[in-house]
Formats: structure tokens, sequence, C-alpha cells
């Protein structure tokens, strides 16, 4: 049997929903689900190896082709890009990127600069260079929430899925910046090198989403 | 201020022995290949007019570039890529030369990569350019050197070749902005289906935008023509699917129809001047192509020659390691013998090690006060031999 296709798995929600599409598919993923603190482990009947990584390592390993597949967010494709293939939209994980500010504050008025917090400045630049806007983007690790409240920032570019958080702080969103969901990638090697095999497995992956 | 006096810049590294040989061993593999099919090497300066690459194209963009500027202060470069250099070089100098004209390089490229990323910002690449000549044979020759500049490191590759001119078709006739044309080749260079899909059908039905969303799904083997021509029904698209087929069966004969030639009608990168043929270079193990190249027929006539070429180039870096990752390092070639002189014999003693030098092996003088010490440094460095000169034997021999 050849060498076992690899796929780096974003771990937490889009780990289980991977896990879950793989055992829809009809593989064992026993392995996976008792995975204990290992981090690579084997889906022996898909001839698979599961990576589990952080979402930007998932893009770095599929890079550099140490990983011949992966499963990540939309919003962590947009932040760092990259040279791979992004093959499918798995269509779990769904949830957007929006532009929020403290409840009623008009974010468009006056001509000041604004000032935008956020986890993701290349997004956040992106979104405000195509409405030719100038912005002030700081770079915040943690809540980003806090910033607007602290008046650090006039708004903050975030990733939203129900929208709690920002309504329990007193926050709204005024524009959504973009859609998210999950996406399959593939080493741009891999996938001509392996062609038959990856070709199968996203067959196979297509008609059970 | 902070001193960077013990490290080298980013995207740089040393290369020590065992490292120096395989890089060397790989560029004269690659230029003794080239050089036994005709083609005569070259060497351009590291550092070109900025001119020299902001051509109207803009094939690399200015942030890529390492910058700096001469006693005038006109703005220079370090070369980011051989080609248009050779170009240059080919619209001035060589512009009465004998044509086809055969010419190979093997030099350093320099490109800023994002920090981090493991990636190097000094690349060596090996490579062939053919000039003068449109014929499916020059198509053809500079494939067969690909494939066996491939074949030369006996690991398994696959080499793929594709054809901008079918996109360029395609977009060409389609209703769209500048801005959504660039977009689309984006999509279709990262085989992003699902975005590509939503982007087309935003821009209605018809057979140019079904053929466009196939685009990047069209690789693979032989089966690759029959599914595109289902797709495409197009007078001169046909003609370069012919063409490109044509080349593709002939490419297959040469390796011997072991499935190691592959098609991709989706290979539509930005950064290429390619106007025709392009080929990828891969080989098993190394997430990144090594060979990249292709026609480009239109390039040359920027610097005011207007003459056709092609050619490609291999990343020597990329091979490198890929046998450094299979633990296939060569040994390193120690000295055979050590001579050491007792004192007033140096003169002697230098002699005598050019003279077994001569015989072919390695000799090294020893530079120690004593013989003790030239036995533990040669039992340490593993040396076979230490040879005595002294006043007596001149010539006297040691395990």
């Amino acid at each position: 049997m050849n060498k076992p296709i690899r796929i780096a798995l974003t771990k937490g929600r889009l780990e289980k929903d991977t896990v879950g599409l793989l055992e829809k598919l009809g593989f064992d993923c026993t392995a996976v689900r008792d995975k204990g603190r290992k981090l690579i482990l084997p889906v022996p009947d898909a001839n698979l190896e599961v990576v589990l990584a952080k979402a930007n390592d998932v893009i770095t390993y599929v890079e550099h082709g140490v990983c011949d597949l992966g499963v990540v967010g939309k919003d962590t494709i947009m932040e760092m890009h990259g040279k791979f293939y992004e093959l499918v939209d798995l269509g779990f994980g769904k949830c957007k990127f929006a532009l929020a500010t403290k409840k009623g504050y008009d974010f468009y008025s006056g001509y000041g600069i604004k000032t935008i917090a956020t986890k993701y400045p290349n997004v956040s630049r992106r979104f405000f260079e195509k409405k030719g806007m100038d912005t002030e983007i700081i770079k915040i690790e943690g809540s980003v929430e806090l910033a607007p409240l602290l008046e650090l920032a006039d708004g903050i570019v975030d990733i939203v899925e129900t929208g709690t958080t920002l309504r329990e702080n007193g926050l709204e969103v005024i524009e959504d910046v973009a859609p998210i969901s999950a996406r399959l990638i593939a080493n741009t090697v891999s996938l001509k090198m392996r062609h038959a095999e990856i070709d199968g497995l996203i067959k196979l992956i297509e008609e059970n989403l | 201020m902070r001193n960077y006096d013990l490290i080298t810049p980013e995207g740089t590294k040393d290369l020590l022995f065992g490292e120096c040989i395989v890089r060397r061993d790989i560029e004269n593999t690659l230029l003794s290949l080239f050089k036994s099919r005709g083609y005569c090497e070259m060497i351009t300066p590291g550092l070109e007019f900025f001119d020299v690459f902001n051509l109207n194209s803009q094939y690399f963009p200015q942030e890529n570039l390492y910058k700096l500027t001469d006693s005038k202060g006109r703005l220079l470069v370090m070369r980011p890529d051989s080609t248009m250099p050779i170009a240059r070089v080919v619209a001035t100098r060589l512009r009465d030369a004998v044509l086809p004209l055969k010419l190979c390089y093997d030099q350093t490229v320099y490109r800023t990569e994002p920090a981090l990323k493991g990636r190097s910002d000094e690349i060596v690449q090996t490579g062939i350019e053919l000039i003068g000549s449109q014929l499916k044979m020059a198509d053809l020759e500079v494939i067969s050197t690909a494939v066996d500049s491939l074949r030369a490191f006996g690991m398994e590759f696959s080499l793929e070749i594709g054809h901008i001119g079918i996109f360029k078709e395609l977009v060409g006739r389609l209703e769209a902005s500048d801005r959504d044309k660039e977009r689309i080749r984006k999509l279709i260079e990262n085989k992003n289906f699902p975005a590509l899909n939503d982007m087309l059908d935003s821009l209605g039905d018809n057979q140019i935008t079904a053929a466009l969303k196939k685009l990047p799904s069209l690789f693979g083997g032989e089966e690759v023509f029959e599914k595109a021509e289902a797709l495409m029904h197009d007078e001169s698209i046909k003609r370069i699917l012919d063409e490109l087929k044509d080349i593709y069966t002939d490419a297959c004969e040469i390796c011997g129809n072991d499935g190691s030639i592959t098609v991709d009608l989706g290979l539509v990168n930005k950064t290429d001047y390619y106007t025709g043929l392009i080929i990828k270079g891969y080989l098993q193990g190394h997430g990144e192509e090594v060979i990249s190249g292709g026609r480009y027929d239109k390039l040359i006539s920027e610097f005011g020659y207007d003459i056709p070429a092609v050619g490609f180039a291999v990343n020597v870096n990329g091979i490198a390691k890929v046998i450094e990752k299979k633990g296939v390092l060569p040994a390193i070639p120690r000295p055979d013998v050590i001579v050491y002189a007792e004192t007033g014999c140096e003169v002697a003693a230098l002699k005598a090690a050019q003279e077994l030098r001569e015989q072919g092996i390695i000799v090294e003088n020893a530079l120690f006060d004593d013989l003790e010490s030239v036995r533990e440094y040669a039992m340490e460095k593993k040396i076979a031999k230490v040879v005595v000169i002294d006043d007596e034997v001149k010539g006297g021999q040691e395990e």
C-alpha cells in the first residue's frame, strides 16, 4: 500500500466536524476519537494520517507539502494567504467576518481616520482599502470587544457566530465583511503527484456534503 | 543599537561541507547535461537596473525585490530572475547572433519572501533558454531537456505541461472588467472551485463561463484533452488543444509512456511572462515545483527585439532539500596523507606533498610543532597516513 495521505485538521470544532464527515464516509476514526495527547493519528481504512494543528499551522504544513491536505477556516485563509489549492467548501464551521461598533455609534461620520482593533489585520486592511478608506489598524490578541469599550478603537473586525458576546457588551454589527466556512485545501504538488487518491477522496466528500 | 554581526539575514544561510557538495553536484550535473545538448553558458550581473524588471507588464511586484542605489543614485535590484536579464542581453549584444541561440545559466536569484515561513530569499537557478525558434521541435527539445534534468536525480518525478493560450482565449471572450478577469485568473490558479463558481455564476451561464469553471479541474493524463474538447468548441482554442495534445503525446513517448508526463490546463500564474506552452516539474517529497518554465514569445520584444523563445529554470535549492531530506549526504573527501616537516625541512616537505598530490591523492601539510600533535590530529580527522620529512629520511613513512 502507498504511504498514507496526510491531512492536517484545525484542532477543535473543525476537527470534530471533519471526523464526523470521515465517519459518514464510512471510515473508522476510532484512533482519532481516542487520541489522548497524540498529534498524528491513523485512519487506516482510508489510508489517511490525521495531523492535529492550530489553524495557521495547517496552512504552513500544507504549503510546505509535509501534509498533503488540510481542513481550515476561510478566516485563516483570508488572513494568511499562501500557495495552495482551495478545493472544497465543506459547508460546516459557518460564521462571518463583520465590522462592529458600540451600539448607536455612527462609524462612517466625520473625516477623522478611524481606528480598528482586530485579530485579522490583513482582512481588515483589505476591507477598508476596497472602500478607499484610510484606517489605523491595531492588532489585538485576546477579546477584541474590549478595544471599543476602552475607547482604544472606533470599531472591530472580528468573527461573529451568534453575536451574543457583542450584544452582552453593548456592541452591534454594522456591516458584514465576508462569510466564513471550513475549506479543504491541498498542497499544489501533492494534488498532482497523488491525483487519483486525492481525487477519489474529494469525490466521496462532495457526494456526502 | 543592536548588533547583527553573528547571524545572517532572514531567508539566507551558510552552507557547509556536505551541503556544498550536494549543491555543486546538482549544478554540475545540470550544466553538463545542458552543455552536452549544445547550450552555452552565460553569466549576468547580480545587480541590474530596476528598469529591466519594471517593464510595462510588471512581472515582478516591486515589494518582492531587493533594492539599492548606485553611486549616481539610480535604483538597482538584486536580480530576481535570470530570464529577463538574458532577454536584455539577447536584444542588445546578441542581436546579430546566428539563430537559434541556445543559452544556459547557473546563478542565484533574490526575492523577498514573507518572514518566518521557512522560505529562502536566495535561490540558485540552473536553466536554459532556447531563443529564436517557434517550432514544435523547440518545445519538445526543451521538454526532453527538462525530463532529463529531473531524471538525473534518480527520484520519482512528474513533468506537467499546460498552455496559457486557452485561458487567454476564454477570458478574452468574457464580458467582464479587467479586475474581474484578474480575480478569475487568481481563482483558477488556486483551484478555488467554490469561489470560482460563485464568481462565474454572477457573469452568466454560457459556454465560456462553463469552460472557465472546469478549467482548474482539467488536469491529469490524456483524458484531459477529451474533457476539454467536449467543453470548448471555439476554433482557435481547438487549435491550441491539438497543438498541446500533439506535444503531450510526443513527450509521453520520450518518457516511455510511464505516466510521468501530465497536463494541467489550469496553470495560469500571474508572474509568468509565458505566452504559450508552460512546464512545471515536480519531485516526490518536495512541496513545490522544482522546474518552472515555458514559452515567452513577447518578452524579448519588450527590450526591442521581436523574437520567440522558450526555456526553463531548475530550482537547485529545492532539489538539494529533497536529497538532504533523504539522508544521503555525500561523504566529505578527507585527506589521504598528512605531511609533517621537521624544523629546517619545510621546503622539502612542501615538495614531497606536491609530488604525492600529483599521484592523485589528497595531501595536507601538517601545521604543528611536534609529531605527537600531528598524530593526534590525524587520528581525530581520520587521515590514514602521516609522512615525516626530516634531514635523514626526506621521505620516511608511518601509519
